[in-house]
């Protein structure tokens, strides 16, 4: 017989369960900002942890839907209009929902004690209850003056059962006190603890592995065990005892054995507002139309991929470019003009092809900037409140396209860089009244594509980074001489941040450590293939600027000769391309540094023979070719001998052993077979100037 | 070999009902992601059996069972509601819209082909 593989099915709702847990957030996180919540966000929020519930109890994870059945319920009675939506409500449900994900987390490692979770629960529901309570205090004073007398002894009862009930966390008796609740929230119980979501209560406290109910059921009763029903032939239930039956209403009556039967016992006036009450809300759910509005657009139309399964396919895509300048390759050797001619004809055709297949498999991986930066209201909120800021983060390009596979990558280094802004960079409120500021601190993360790279920028208007502090920290910890400290600009002072070891903070909180991790920022981001850099102004702030590439895959690359070797330049690193005049190169400080002089702009020159230790066709720069190259935020010319053809390239990253060769990025198969290497122009740079210096 | 379509947002649950299914003997189940995704599937081929969620994002499962059953092909055809709330709204609106039945999540697979035998086999 058929059975589910539990693990496999929980990694499947963690990961459904982290993209709800966002859009929840986001929601609550907008809430608490604006002090309002409309219907249909209530809505979602409730459909929301619904979903997280039911899902979860699917994969027996039997405490966490047990909690989320409690805000859920809760959110039922802000739909319901039961209680109206107050702004600390807001902060309350975002900290409930931090609860939430901590025993999720704690009940999937398997980790979760049973009093801690009680305790948890009930610290959740008390204050969850603070809010029923007052509400139910504003109701009574509207009341007519006999009908709340009547309802004061029920509110009082109701308190006097909660506690009976409540405090034993769910004992048996839960269910069965319902009906004491009075008329006003007795309704929504019943249906909703007693009977189709009871069951979790129940397993909670009855069974603590909280499963197997259904075998439960079987042997208690025939009617609950088969868990579905039907809305017709009423023969059936006859012959099979299954419940099914012709009218709801009907079955009411007859008391089988439903899920809800409990409730059908008990008055039936005390149900029929609810029920009314209800179906308004089933209209409103329909008007709200979906739960999760920042995703609705992807969720149509849409199907799920394994990411892996596209790097496959990329991969062929690889390989056929590939075979592609194989093929081009070898009609350089042909003697036939006209077949030669011809065969490259279409050899551009299958080139077009094979460009236009790669974009749509490039666009498969893309998905908007926004779903990376949805993930930051929630960690700056909390932040925020820790640190007893107050800030105010924007962001802009979130339609901006991202590889799929580098955000997994970029998540941790921006949550890094954010934190770091927010605890080092902005200063205190007080802090900022005397220096004349805004009390709240302003953080904008921004994404933009531009000359075919990813850039994206974290802004604080902070106290900037403390560049003699950072230095003489730097001195101290023996990465830098003094001497060479003096003679370094501003812009790379502040890069000493992403130096190891570094901090300069006066207080290490635990909200960016102990200065481990801006190396970290540094080499995450490198392994992406991109790069950081740093500009600071002392008390207006920093700006972190991350430079990626749009993608991991394939590049187009210029082939260029130095003596016998041959490398390959990205053509995005590319800016000009010129021969130079002798006038143009100039000599500087020991004479060995040479620069370009190009329309008032000095540009170092690298002899790539000298960096590769190769035997040059050319020694004088007048001889050969330069290459303007971008570096990062600064440009360079790059001395080689000869530009060979401009092609495609499959990117295969280099061995271990090999990755740490000064200016390679990477290696690629060429049309002939052999391995060319691929000159990364950031590390090439960092290379040379270490060399003069 | 009857045709079975299910429609859920979520990937865990159409996974499971999908794994259900086969484990069971139904080996031609097609997902559909939400209702507009369920509804165009259902216009391409004729399903002999669809099991819906409720509650999804752009159609919810009444709607998109209101809209199948306007259609000469689905007018008979078992469909299942997949649900958590059992409650008399529920069953209420799923009668209204021309639901055959429901499943309560969590389920287990022997639930699930129970009920999917006993409408297949009618």
């Amino acid at each position: 017989m058929a059975v589910f593989d539990i693990n496999k099915y929980r990694q499947m709702f963690l990961e459904e369960a982290e993209d709800i847990f966002e859009i929840i957030d986001n929601i609550l996180l907008e809430a608490e900002d604006a002090g309002d919540m409309d219907n249909e966000t209530i809505n979602s929020l409730f459909r929301s942890v619904h979903t997280l519930k039911g899902n979860s109890a699917s994969v027996e994870l039997s405490k966490f839907a047990a909690l989320a059945h409690e805000l859920e319920f809760f959110m039922d009675k802000l739909r319901n209009g039961k209680l109206a939506f107050e702004e600390s409500m807001a902060s309350l449900l975002i900290d409930g929902v931090d609860t939430l994900k901590h025993i999720l987390e704690l009940e999937l490692s398997d980790e979760l004690e049973h009093d801690y979770f009680m305790t948890t629960k009930e610290e959740l529901l008390y204050k969850l209850d603070n809010f029923s309570q007052d509400i139910k205090e504003i109701e009574l004073l509207n009341e007519e003056p006999s009908a709340q007398e009547s309802k004061v002894i029920e509110a009082e009862k109701e308190v006097l059962v909660r506690e009976i009930v409540e405090v034993p966390a769910f004992g048996m008796l839960f269910p069965r006190e319902s009906n004491a609740y009075g008329p006003m929230n007795g309704g929504i119980i019943d249906l909703d603890e007693d009977e189709g979501f009871g069951f979790f209560d129940e397993l909670v406290l009855v069974d603590d592995d909280g499963f197997g109910f259904f075998d439960e059921l079987e042997l208690d009763d025939v009617e609950f065990d088969e868990g579905f029903g039907f809305f017709d032939e009423p023969e059936l239930v006859d012959d099979e005892g299954f419940g099914f039956f012709d009218e709801p209403e009907l079955v009411d009556e007859d008391g089988f054995g439903f899920f809800d039967e409990p409730s059908k016992i008990e008055d039936k006036k005390v149900q029929a507002p609810l029920r009314e009450a209800k179906k308004e809300i089933d209209v409103k759910d329909n008007e709200a139309k979906d739960s999760k509005k920042f995703k609705a657009d992807s969720a149509s139309n849409s199907i799920r991929v394994d990411l892996s399964k596209i790097d496959a396919l990329m991969n062929n895509i690889g390989e056929l470019v590939i075979a592609h300048s194989m093929l081009t390759q070898y009609t350089f050797m042909m003697q036939d003009q006209k077949i030669k001619s011809e065969l490259s004809e279409r050899l551009d055709l299958l080139d077009r092809y094979i460009r236009e297949l790669q974009e749509s498999v490039m666009g498969v991986r893309m998905i908007p900037m926004e779903t990376v930066f949805s993930k930051f209201p929630k960690v700056i909120r909390d932040t925020a409140k820790k640190l007893n800021k107050k800030i105010d983060f924007r962001h802009y390009g979130d339609s901006v396209e991202i590889d799929k596979a580098m955000i997994e990558g970029l998540t941790d280094p921006l949550t890094h860089i954010v934190r770091n802004a927010m605890d080092h960079g902005i200063e205190s409120i007080d802090r900022r009244k005397k220096a004349g500021k805004s009390e709240t601190g302003t953080l904008i993360m921004s994404a933009e594509q531009a000359n075919g790279q990813m850039i994206i920028k974290i802004q604080d208007d902070g106290g900037g980074i403390n560049l003699a502090k950072v230095t003489e920290k730097a001195i101290q910890n023996g990465i830098l001489e003094e001497a060479q400290a003096a003679q370094m600009s501003k812009d790379d002072k502040a890069m000493l941040i992403f130096a190891p070891g570094l901090s300069t903070a006066e207080a290490v909180t635990d909200i960016s450590g102990r200065g481990v991790g801006m190396d970290v920022v540094m080499s995450n981001i490198k392994k992406l293939g991109g790069v950081v850099k740093v500009e600071t102004e002392e008390g207006m702030g920093s700006t972190f600027t991350i430079v990626l590439p749009l993608t991991l895959a394939i590049l187009d690359g210029l082939n260029i000769r130095v003596g016998k070797e041959q490398f390959i330049l990205p053509l995005s690193a590319i800016i000009e391309t010129l021969k130079p005049e002798e006038d143009m190169i100039k000599q500087i400080g020991d004479e060995e540094s040479e620069v370009l002089m190009l329309r008032n702009e000095f540009i170092p020159v690298i002899r790539l023979h000298t960096t590769f230790n190769i035997i040059p066709q050319n020694h004088k720069l007048s001889d050969g070719l330069l290459i303007v190259v971008r570096s990062g935020a600064k440009k360079i010319a790059l001395f080689v001998d000869e530009f060979m053809n401009q092609q495609q390239f499959v990117i295969k990253p280099l061995d271990k052993n090999f990755r740490n060769a000064q200016g390679i990025g990477g290696a690629t198969v060429r049309g002939d077979g052999t391995i060319g290497l691929i000159i990364d122009t950031m590390n090439i740079t960092q290379n040379s100037t270490r060399r003069a210096s | 070999m009857p045709k079975i379509l299910i429609v859920d947002d979520s990937n865990m649950l159409r996974d499971m009902v999908k794994y259900a299914l086969n484990e069971g003997g139904y080996p031609d189940v097609t997902e559909a992601v939400d209702g507009v995704d369920g509804l165009a599937k259902a216009k391409a081929t004729v399903f002999d059996l669809i099991v819906s969620d409720i509650n999804m994002p752009n159609m919810n499962g009444f709607e998109l069972i209101a809209e199948l059953r306007k259609m000469p092909t689905y007018a008979k055809t078992p469909i299942l509601t997949l649900t958590t709330e059992k409650n008399d709204d529920m069953k209420a609106k799923g009668k209204e819209v021309g639901a055959t039945g429901w499943i309560v999540k969590p389920f287990v697979p022997e639930q699930l082909l129970k009920a999917v035998g006993i409408v297949l086999s009618r």
